[in-house]
């Protein structure tokens, strides 16, 4: 174990009683005890390591355990994959929500459009895609830009899907 | 009499498979009248709206122009067909593990005691099928419940599109009665001919023809389909993914018609080259080459080539090739189409060395051909192909009128190339 001095240097403390208070903290924690001398033992320091498959040498290969709760980008995007689809976006009324003429967006199918939601719908026979705002029976159709107004469906409404996720892949 | 459901089978079939997924991509087409096949100057697929004008499978492009104005003619994109096809059998999957890709656009299904974990009854189970297709791709499907293979195809057939069928077994003979002999799966032109002179000619009545008359009049594969036509399932559902093939082909029409002899050789050399590498992927090598030419005048010439070694490697290929090419092609013809088949496939780890072969030259191709794949694998097919392919390249497959190639294709996504692009479908939605 380091003497006083040398913790005091790693730790970054000038003072040797500063690092003399660390080091009761760390008896009390029952990370660090004193043999019958007064030197310093470590104790749990050493303990519960976790093993990691083994590995002929160096450090534990980092694929097996800390890889395996990553998403791949694609299933961080895409929740049911056989309904997930792709539009490529043109016109510019959902430019203040963030989705721009080229942008590729994923819509989902599947999943029910709720009030909030941005969808790809087919509204008196005109296709558009704007926020679903509903209260009780009442449906419009929002968009984000001024310069266009908020659709009330006189006949008819059909969502084809909800708007999961936009892209934009600058180069 | 059957007892009601000793087994469960659906057949599922896609309504107009390829315009339905045209429609689906173009929501606005739906109601309109489809058609596939632009690029070939030859229907492809039609759909129901187009059959209603009579329109058909086959008919030449110009001619659907003049039959029907109003046609919307497309350039097929089997890319999206397939990503659609393989969604269709995924969402199958999740109502049994037992599915049997029969086809792009068809399936068998076992659901065969399934009925507990879905609570409800076979016909519940397969409409939710349908409907679960129909919201999340936007696909008709129809589909037929029954108790053999046979019969489930007999139900599909039944009501198209968007049919539901369930033909449980004490139903059976209701739906034979009136059903001709010819129209069940597997029962052809010559069977047909043959059971009317005995008086068949309807499925129920070849259905309750005695068992020693079929034995001794008939061959296995009919004795199968009467005991499907009786109900007792003799056909498995398959759920293994086509790993055996009998034979590989690859065919392809250019327009416009050509007499160039490099040019048409190319195309036979880039059918080669695809055959080949689909054989590679499924482990398999040919013992017979197979080549043909058709003319514009719709005129089928070829010959086929037995092989010294099965192989699936074109460099030893091309020889053989050659030599058939320049037994079958004239000079002065116009050609429209070139085909290749590989066939008499053998697993390719089982193929033995002999006595004359140059093993040390065959273990050098297998790597060069590795080496191919992989940079197909991480590059897109056709990244290094052989020479002989090239004018495919330099003179496009089908030149003439823009917009014979597929939307997916021509408007990409930044980072998306010709040769590989992003694996979902891409609505055709102006927003």
């Amino acid at each position: 174990m380091p003497s006083f001095s040398e913790v005091g240097e790693l730790v970054g403390f000038r003072s040797k009683n500063a690092v003399s208070m660390l080091v009761r903290k760390l008896e009390v924690l029952k990370v660090l005890a004193r043999d019958d001398t007064g030197r310093l033992l470590p104790r749990s320091m050493a303990a519960s390591v976790r093993v990691l498959g083994t590995v002929e040498a160096g450090f534990p290969s980092p694929a097996e355990e800390e890889l395996a709760d990553t998403l791949s980008l694609d299933d961080f995007l895409i929740d049911n994959r056989q309904a997930t689809f792709m539009l490529k976006v043109s016109g510019d009324s959902m430019k203040d929500a963030g989705i721009l003429p080229g942008d590729m967006v994923l819509v989902d199918k599947s999943q029910a459009a709720k009030s909030g939601d941005i969808v790809i719908a087919e509204v008196d026979g005109e296709w558009t895609m704007k926020f679903l705002k509903k209260r009780g029976e009442n449906v419009t159709l929002v968009p984000a830009n001024p310069d266009y107004k908020p659709i009330r469906p006189k006949k008819e409404l059909k969502i084809a899907g909800v708007v999961t996720a936009v892209i934009r892949k600058y180069r | 009499m059957v007892h009601s459901w000793p087994k469960a089978i659906v057949h599922l079939d896609a309504d107009a498979f390829f315009t339905s997924c045209e429609q689906a991509v173009h929501p606005e087409l739906k109601g309109n009248p489809v058609v596939t096949g632009k690029e070939r100057g030859i229907v492809a697929a039609a759909s129901y709206e187009a059959k209603a004008r009579g329109i058909t499978r086959g008919l030449r492009i110009f001619e659907v122009r003049k039959i029907c104005p109003e046609a919307v003619i497309l350039p097929s994109d089997y890319e999206t067909y397939s990503v659609y096809s393989l969604r269709m059998f995924e969402i199958m999957r999740r109502f049994s593990p037992d599915v049997e890709e029969y086809s792009i656009d068809e399936a068998f299904i076992d659901l065969t005691g399934l009925r507990r974990s879905f609570h409800g009854s076979y016909g519940m189970i397969a409409e939710r099928m349908q409907e679960t297709i129909a919201t999340e791709l936007d696909i008709p499907v129809s589909v037929g419940v029954s108790v053999s293979k046979v019969l489930a195809k007999i139900a599909s057939k039944h009501g198209k599109p968007k049919g539901l069928t369930v033909i449980p077994g004490e139903d059976i003979h209701l739906y034979l009665e009136r059903l001709p002999v010819a129209k069940v799966w597997g029962i052809g032109h010559n069977t047909t001919e043959f059971l009317r002179k005995f008086g068949i000619t309807t499925a129920l009545q070849y259905a309750r023809k005695e068992e020693s008359f079929i034995k001794r009049h008939l061959s296995k594969p009919y004795q199968e389909i009467w005991h499907e036509l009786n109900g007792r399932s003799v056909y498995p559902v398959v759920t293994e993914s086509k790993g055996i093939y009998q034979s590989i082909s690859k065919v392809k029409t250019f327009t416009p018609p050509s007499g160039d002899e490099t040019f048409i050789f190319a195309q036979l050399s880039k059918n080669l080259e695809n055959a080949c590498i689909k054989a590679r992927r499924h482990g398999l090598a040919a013992t017979r080459l197979v080549l043909f030419l058709r003319t514009q005048g719709f005129r089928d010439y070829g010959m086929e080539i037995r092989l010294s070694r099965p192989t699936a490697f074109p460099a030893n290929l091309f020889e053989p090739l050659k030599e058939g090419f320049s037994q079958i092609y004239r000079q002065g013809m116009l050609y429209r189409l070139t085909g290749v088949f590989l066939a008499g496939l053998t697993p390719e780890n089982k193929v033995q060395y002999s006595l004359f072969d140059d093993t040390a030259r065959i273990e050098k191709m297998s790597r060069i051909y590795s080496a191919i794949d992989a940079l197909s694998e991480r590059f897109g097919k056709h990244t290094v192909y052989h020479a002989a392919s090239l004018p495919t390249k330099i003179q496009a497959q089908h030149e003439g009128e823009r917009g014979d190639v597929p939307r997916r294709k021509a408007d990409l996504f930044k980072g998306e190339n010709k040769r590989q692009r992003v694996g979902l479908p891409l609505l055709q939605i102006k927003v």
